[in-house]
């Protein structure tokens, strides 16, 4: 243990422990913007500076291992002038714009700003102007309000090895842009939003879908939404409520008081999924044949896959992800059952993802779902509304495309799918319906874990990689035939989806756990917990899909892959 | 001149005869410091990166000479490059690395030919397995700082990080790697050979408002004046800048030591001299520096990128003559802020010059201004 002062106050810390880090335990929460716990410390933003006895210049604190015997002042007269004069100067080229803002409210510039009691500006002259970059479908950037924390490129080049975006030029003139010139359209971007949730500014957000929707909702067109897995765990965030509290009910409710005329759950085809899946997965697993195989529920995911590893894509499922498989039906077999046409019900997806945006703009998808709202969005429209969410009643999905399993409460969170998956294939595998059915070594936040489970004298190595470095590296061992597993999941998002680029922020490791229990609660509560036994998703089987993975089924719930350039 | 003695191997056949122990004892006792600015004792660092185990280790050759006024390593890159050489691959061979770097200043390209000359005949007639590579820079000063230039021979942008680890411990692709000016290198071969050498030497490159500027070599403590007086000043001399990182101060005797020199607010450096007479406005050199590091910062920290551009609008509004006093303070301020928080050395120099200018002269930055 290392014994320092901080404010005159005795600590304690960690050998390798930052000062950043022990004053937070102790209660001081010292300003920054680069800093990220999941990206090496760069010392950037200068803003996180304190004093150190004895040492003539201001340090980093974020990037300063403590010392025996150190005494630091976080706020003395001299670190609150200079930790303003940084703020100063980011925000002497910052658009300033903030009631027109996205991020208003929810901006950690503008919240240090009001903190540190910012109402003059000592620097004037040049401001750095971009054109906003609308090209996207998901992400919109807005490089006039960026302060050049990093996050988000290393996010991108270091986590995801994605390498869409990357800083430019010099000084004055640094800029954060796709290379040679291109538009985030144009770039190897997979929509994955991981860097929106980590900019701490308005300059990377979500593209807006809301007017789409207001506009659909005044329409004399049948409205319908889903709802995927994790919304229901992180939404409550968007009106204050603590991390992890469930809101399902009163989502339900506040929608239909936005106005849509049927609310579904995406769970639904979340169990619908499993049981293809598994179908596919058993099938192969008997032939022994295109092992592993990945699931195929994160469209970041797949965009990377047919990016980067295209030949080694027929590791993929053919499987549709839920909220593909809940599109389909709805527009197929739904909408036969009301007698309506495919093309005057408008279909809503709340989705805690960027890249849905861009999943349903795929072609092979046309026609299905009509727009992506993110839990964000989501918020904000219900604000725009009017609507008193807290104070709501609670209320339950429409049927038939409302009844879930435990199974499909879990999607949301990394590992979920995999455990939904085993549930599934070890039952059939053995003809039994097992009580075992609880997959907790694939449940924490590291980025790669493994299950095996041996079924009639045979071992089934299944393996869970979240973001899209993780997967990489499991490709290349697939490239190289050294893949020991027969079964993986991948998810781009760090945590899964409850940390998908839709979600409200922030997004760090403790409130990714609440969320986590939130859906473990759900699944654990419920009185079904394997997708095959969804009695709404037999049903479906029976009156409408016929066999799993037969033909009809892989006419509506299955895809196809495509090889993509990319610079 | 010392440093021009050629040693022909000779150095290099009695490093190997005196072994990696015989090496470092020899440069430890003659006293060996590095030429770039730090004066960090070579032996030592050469010992860190022994300590470190890899099988992998580097030896990057400084020859990124950016530094305003400063041409000495330019000199010894002409003159004697043999020299250098043998110097690398002396320190190659005993911190065992295999493979050396020559990261040469983009704008002394044309030296390449030169350099790559030197280096095959010094491998053919020494026999040494040492790879010896020539980087040449794209033209960033910050290149200089030891961290941009592993970034930049990685092939990423030239930026600096964060010390520690220092790179004799991690450096190069996270490999130990001994980091080494020209200077330096030159001299291993002369402090290994030569009973006479003297580490006392050091080149000082003279140039401004002189009539005969060039490299001067003199021990450390050299007058000033002695030192200006060689250039032959054609008018009085008002103002010294050491380089544009060190500061400058007014024109007065003292014995160039790094301590006199910091008595004086300023940092000797690699013994760059830019002499400046009283037909020249300190503030047109603020202005003109001034631009240099607001286009040579990086990026990456806040108070470099933004503040080198603030305090080039500053001056800019002094010139104009729009400017009032409180505009000077508040030069001052942001000059002290950014040499106070900025991330790596150049950040936290690049304001040198302005610090001591308004400490100095600072009545020609307020003739400029308004009245009020």
């Amino acid at each position: 243990m290392i014994s320092l002062k901080i404010n005159n106050i005795d600590v304690k810390g960690k050998e390798g422990d930052m000062i950043l880090d022990v004053a937070k335990r102790y209660g001081i929460d010292i300003p920054h913007f680069c800093k990220n716990d999941r990206l090496e410390r760069i010392g950037a933003c200068r803003i996180c500076v304190v004093e150190a006895k004895g040492q003539q210049k201001l340090i980093a604190s974020c990037c300063t291992p403590i010392r025996e015997g150190m005494e630091i002042n976080t706020h003395s007269r001299r670190v609150m002038e200079a930790r303003r004069t940084n703020m100063e100067l980011l925000l002497a080229n910052h658009d300033l714009n903030c009631v027109t803002c996205k991020k208003n409210l929810s901006c950690k510039l503008q919240r240090y700003a009001e903190e540190m009691m910012i109402d003059e500006i000592t620097f004037s002259g040049d401001k750095r102007l971009y054109e906003v970059d609308h090209s996207s479908i998901s992400i919109r950037r807005d490089n006039n309000k960026c302060i050049l924390c990093g996050q988000c490129t290393r996010i991108c080049n270091d986590i995801q090895t994605v390498n869409a975006i990357g800083i430019q030029n010099r000084g004055f003139h640094n800029k954060i842009a796709p290379p040679f010139g291109m538009n985030m359209h144009e770039s190897a971007c997979v929509n994955c939003g991981q860097c929106v949730i980590a900019c701490p500014t308005g300059a990377l957000t979500e593209k807006s879908d809301i007017q789409g929707v207001i506009d659909a909702l005044r329409s004399d067109k049948f409205l319908i939404a889903q709802t995927a897995p994790s919304i229901r765990a992180t939404l409550g965030e968007c009106f204050g409520m603590p991390p992890g509290t469930p809101v399902t009910g009163k989502m339900v409710t506040a929608l239909r008081e936005a106005g849509f005329d049927k609310v579904f759950d995406t769970d639904l085809a979340a169990d619908i999924c499993i049981i293809e899946e598994a179908t596919e997965f058993i099938k192969r697993f008997k032939e022994n044949k295109d092992l592993p195989l990945i699931t195929t529920c994160c469209p970041a995911w797949i965009k990377f896959g047919e990016q980067f590893f295209f030949e080694e894509l027929h590791h993929m499922s053919s499987c549709r992800s839920p909220q593909a498989i809940m599109a389909s039906l709805i527009k197929t077999y739904y909408a036969e059952k009301i007698g309506k046409k495919p093309e005057d019900i408008v279909l809503v997806d709340i989705m805690p993802c960027t890249a849905k945006k861009f999943e349903i703009k795929r072609p092979e998808f046309t026609g299905e779902a009509d727009f992506v709202l993110t839990t964000v969005e989501l918020g904000k429209l219900f604000k725009l509304l009017n609507v008193d969410f807290i104070n709501l009643e609670e209320s339950d999905f429409d049927n038939p495309l409302g009844e879930s399993t435990g199974a499909a409460a879990i999607f949301g969170h990394t590992g979920g799918v995999m455990e939904a998956a085993l549930r599934t294939a070890a039952d059939w595998l053995t003809g039994e319906d097992l009580k075992e059915i609880d997959y907790k070594k694939i449940r924490s936040m590291d980025t790669l874990k493994e299950a095996e489970l041996t079924i009639g004298g045979k071992q089934i190595k299944a393996c869970v990689v979240h973001t899209l470095g993780e997967a990489r590296r499991l490709l290349e061992q697939i490239r190289q035939g050294t893949c020991p597993y027969h079964f993986i999941e991948i998810m781009a998002c760090y945590g899964g989806c409850i940390g998908g680029g839709g979600q409200p922020l922030p997004t760090d490791k403790e409130r990714l756990i609440k969320r986590t229990k939130a859906l473990i609660d759900e699944d654990e509560h419920k009185d079904i917990r394997k997708s095959h036994h969804n009695k709404s998703a037999i049903k479906l089987y029976k009156e409408y899909l016929g066999d799993f993975g037969g033909k009809k089924a892989h006419k509506l719930l299955h895809t196809e892959y495509y090889k993509r350039d990319y610079v | 001149m010392q440093i021009l003695r050629k040693t022909e191997l000779k150095a290099y056949k009695k490093a190997k005869k005196i072994g990696q122990k015989g090496v470092i004892e020899i440069l430890s006792k003659k006293g060996l410091v590095g030429r770039g600015g730090a004066a960090f004792p070579t032996a030592r660092k050469w010992q860190f990166a022994i300590d470190t185990k890899s099988d992998t280790k580097y030896v990057i050759c400084n020859a990124d000479e950016g530094e305003p006024g400063t041409f000495k390593d330019h000199l010894v890159l002409e003159k004697v490059p043999e020299n250098v050489i043998e110097g690398i691959i002396i320190a190659a061979e005993t911190i065992a690395a295999k493979q050396a770097y020559i990261y040469l200043r983009g704008e002394y390209e044309y030296l390449k030919p030169k350099i790559q000359k030197a280096i095959s005949s010094v491998l053919k007639r020494s026999g040494s397995k040492v790879k010896i590579d020539i980087v040449v820079g794209a033209g960033a000063y910050v290149c200089g700082d030891e961290t941009a230039i592993i970034k930049s021979i990685e092939g990423y942008r030239g930026q600096a990080y964060l010390k520690p680890p220092f790179p004799p411990v991690e450096g190069l692709w996270g490999k130990p790697t001994v980091i080494n000016n020209v200077g330096t290198l030159a001299n291993v071969p002369q402090a290994i050979l030569f009973d006479d050498w003297d580490p006392h030497l050091r080149l000082f490159s003279l140039s401004g408002d002189v009539t005969k500027p060039g490299i001067y070599e003199f021990p450390m403590g050299v007058s000033l004046k002695k030192l200006i007086e060689l250039g032959k000043p054609k008018n009085p001399v008002k103002a010294v800048y050491f380089g544009c990182f060190g500061g400058c101060m007014p024109y007065k005797e003292i014995l160039l030591t790094p301590e006199n020199v910091c008595g004086q607010n300023c940092v000797i450096g690699a013994g760059t001299i830019i002499v400046v007479d009283n037909t020249h406005s300190i503030v047109d050199m603020a202005e003109t520096i001034a631009k240099f590091y607001a286009f040579e910062s990086c990026g990456k920290c806040t108070p470099c990128r933004e503040g080198s551009k603030r305090c080039l609008d500053l001056i800019a509004k002094i010139q104009s003559g729009k400017a009032t006093k409180q505009d000077c303070d508040t030069l001052l301020d942001l000059a002290l802020h950014i040499h106070e928080t900025s991330l790596c050395g150049l950040g936290q120099t690049a304001t040198n010059h302005l610090i001591t200018a308004l400490k100095y002269f600072r009545e020609e930055f307020e003739q400029k201004c308004k009245l009020h």
